[in-house]
């Protein structure tokens, strides 16, 4: 009996430990993916990889956060477009830029900056993993819902509002970037 | 038949093996050594968490910031309280405390009440000051003492003369006031005359304190257009209005020198109030708190003194603020120093939050280095936020998320965090 039972034992053992390691071939191929895409990035950063003119990096700058894009990070930075600052209220950016409203600006900001470097399929695995609903912590302190639209993902800050992720995983040397279409807001500071 | 089967034994654990190295959870480096620190609360206040931020969902614990209340109150004849106010606390988030945050928003404030307005610098109080856990000033009345300085298991003693120590951790130059300014008489711009000269002409402030155009650093912070322009100087930044070269509005950019001063309403702003603020602020019986401009000023509720001043860096950064006291020395956590390393121009700070530049000249943060989290704790749960992936791409191929083990990026460290648990196992690498 026993000599019968063994030899499939170690065949199922065996099958099994082969199924595992591809699994974790796979992932590694992933990996060296990213890896490559690191490398081609070269020396470029955060700060440099955004359009000096968009209403992002001018909001960063008045925040003092874009020498923050420039150094190590890494920082996963969700950018919203000019056309995104445009929806907002009149006269929100130029209350921003002004330095009394620095604080107010630096957590807006922060709030679209992340730990680390996360991708979009890192968002969708959280998403899938977390039965279609991801949390994800930000610079700032607070926290954006990630869930799936389609096949798009979607972020919502803290009041519900959403903004959908367009260009994903541009790659630089600090981090990446994610483009959205909206601008997400912290949550309103307590009186 | 034994031996086959021995073998076959053998073999099958020896493909196994390769599988269990995979997982390249490296383990043991920089394990939070630190211990929690005790609660040393004495005197009348209790201990106060810092404000590592509220909504930080890392760990409830924020490394309660121990404050023991003043040792002396004297007054003298210029009816000003002097107060000598100290705080004790154990770390401040260096280098390897990262892996802890018990450490957290934990803010060693040494501020003293040098009579600076030329009164004379008597000081009876004996007052012991421990800050930083490893740095020991005796105040026993001596206008040289010994420091002890514990830097990275080294002990050093140096002399520090007390009035230099007391005005480098206010965070001024000679005088107590923004450097540049000590040749005048009057250095520094008591809080409440600098309030009147909003509305007034320029020249009004400048017979107080030099003014001078903003540091160069600082063009995108404050910088000057068609309508007004900026000028620095007694510790305010003074907006003026170009058409009537009047003062139009001012930026206060210091609050530790506030300390024992009553609180004058230009310094109020409760715009931009973090959101922990009542909750890490509460107001008591003795204590009421008034927030403005990224600072938390702690007032006596009967006379109005400010009793202390706490910069709300989780939100407010500090860029374009003077570092605060008790910033005095090299502190950015380990895996951070061979990118940020004190040089002619700047030196870096960590605070709560970030790893900041300040401009040497002028001892004004001139920007963010790096931003950081709240940090993950080993032996913590890991925090609800850390849901996705997000080990940089240059080092996924050898950590990434496995059934056995998860991997997650938080300020310079790897770490491991176990599946069924969620609790963080390990720091499975650092990336210096």
């Amino acid at each position: 009996m026993r000599k019968s039972v063994f030899p499939l034992a170690l065949a199922a053992t065996v099958l099994a430990v082969t199924g595992c390691n591809s699994q974790n071939q796979a992932r590694k191929d992933e990996a060296s993916k990213g890896t490559e895409a690191v490398k081609q990035a070269g020396d470029k950063t955060i700060a440099a990889g955004l359009d000096q003119n968009s209403s992002f990096f001018k909001a960063a700058k008045a925040a003092g956060l874009d020498a923050t894009l420039a150094g190590p990070g890494p920082y996963t930075v969700i950018v919203p477009d000019d056309a995104a600052f445009g929806k907002l209220p009149q006269g929100t950016m130029d209350s921003w830029m002004k330095p009394e409203s620095r604080a107010e600006l630096t957590r807006v900001m922060t709030y679209h900056i992340l730990p680390g470097t996360v991708l979009a399929a890192d968002i969708g695995k959280a998403i899938d993993d977390g039965k279609g609903k991801a949390v994800l912590a930000t610079m700032g302190g607070g926290t954006l819902t990630a869930t799936r639209e389609g096949d798009k993902i979607v972020l919502a800050d803290s009041d519900g509002h959403k903004a959908t992720m367009a260009a994903t995983d541009e790659t630089l040397a600090n981090g990446v970037i994610h483009r959205v279409d909206a601008v997400l807001m912290p949550g309103k500071a307590s009186a | 038949m034994m031996k086959w089967m021995f073998a076959a034994g053998a073999a099958a654990l020896a493909i196994s093996s390769p599988v269990q190295a995979d997982k390249g959870g490296h383990g043991g480096k920089g394990q939070g050594a630190q211990q929690a620190q005790a609660n040393r609360g004495g005197g009348q206040k209790q201990a106060r968490s810092g404000h590592g931020g509220g909504d930080r969902q890392v760990s409830a614990k924020h490394g309660g910031g121990d404050r023991q209340v003043r040792a002396a109150r004297s007054d003298h004849g210029s009816g000003q309280a002097h107060k000598m106010h100290f705080a004790q606390t154990d770390n401040r988030g260096r280098g390897n405390d990262r892996v802890k945050t018990e450490s957290h928003g934990n803010h060693a404030r040494v501020a003293g009440i040098d009579d600076n307005r030329g009164h004379g610098h008597g000081r009876d109080d004996v007052v012991r000051v421990r800050d930083h856990g490893n740095r020991m000033a005796d105040f026993s009345g001596n206008k040289v003492f010994r420091v002890r300085d514990v830097d990275r298991g080294v002990v050093r003693f140096r002399d520090v003369d007390r009035d230099d120590l007391f005005v480098r951790r206010l965070g001024y130059g000679a005088g107590g006031c923004p450097p540049g300014l000590a040749k005048k008489a009057v250095a520094c711009v008591p809080p409440g005359q600098a309030a009147r000269f909003v509305g007034q002409p320029l020249i009004a402030a400048t017979r107080f304190a030099a003014l001078d155009p903003m540091p160069r650093s600082f063009n995108n912070l404050f910088w000057d257009n068609d309508d007004y322009y900026y000028r620095y100087g007694g510790g305010y930044v003074y907006r003026v209005d170009r058409d009537r070269d009047m003062i139009s509005g001012l930026i206060p950019l210091f609050g530790a020198a506030l300390i024992g001063q009553p609180l004058g309403q230009n310094f109020i702003n409760p715009y931009n109030q973090p959101s922990y603020y009542s909750a890490f602020y509460p107001n008591s019986p003795y204590d009421c708190h008034q927030y403005g401009y990224g600072y938390v000023y702690e007032t006596d509720c009967m006379t109005g003194m400010v009793e202390d001043v706490i910069p709300t860096y989780a939100y407010g950064y500090g860029v374009g603020q003077i570092m605060p006291s008790s910033y005095s020395y090299y502190n950015v956590p380990y895996a951070y120093r061979s990118s940020f390393a004190d040089n002619d121009d700047y030196y870096y700070r960590y605070a709560p939050g970030a790893i900041y530049q300040v401009d040497r000249s002028s001892a004004l943060i001139s920007s963010v280095a790096a931003l950081l989290t709240g940090g993950l704790t080993v032996g913590q749960p890991l925090p609800m936020g850390y849901s996705a992936y997000n080990v940089p791409l240059a080092y996924r191929s050898s950590y990434y998320d496995t059934p056995d083990m998860l991997y997650r990026y938080d300020n310079g460290y790897i770490y491991g965090i176990n599946p069924q648990t969620r609790v963080v196992s390990n720091v499975a690498y650092v990336v210096v």
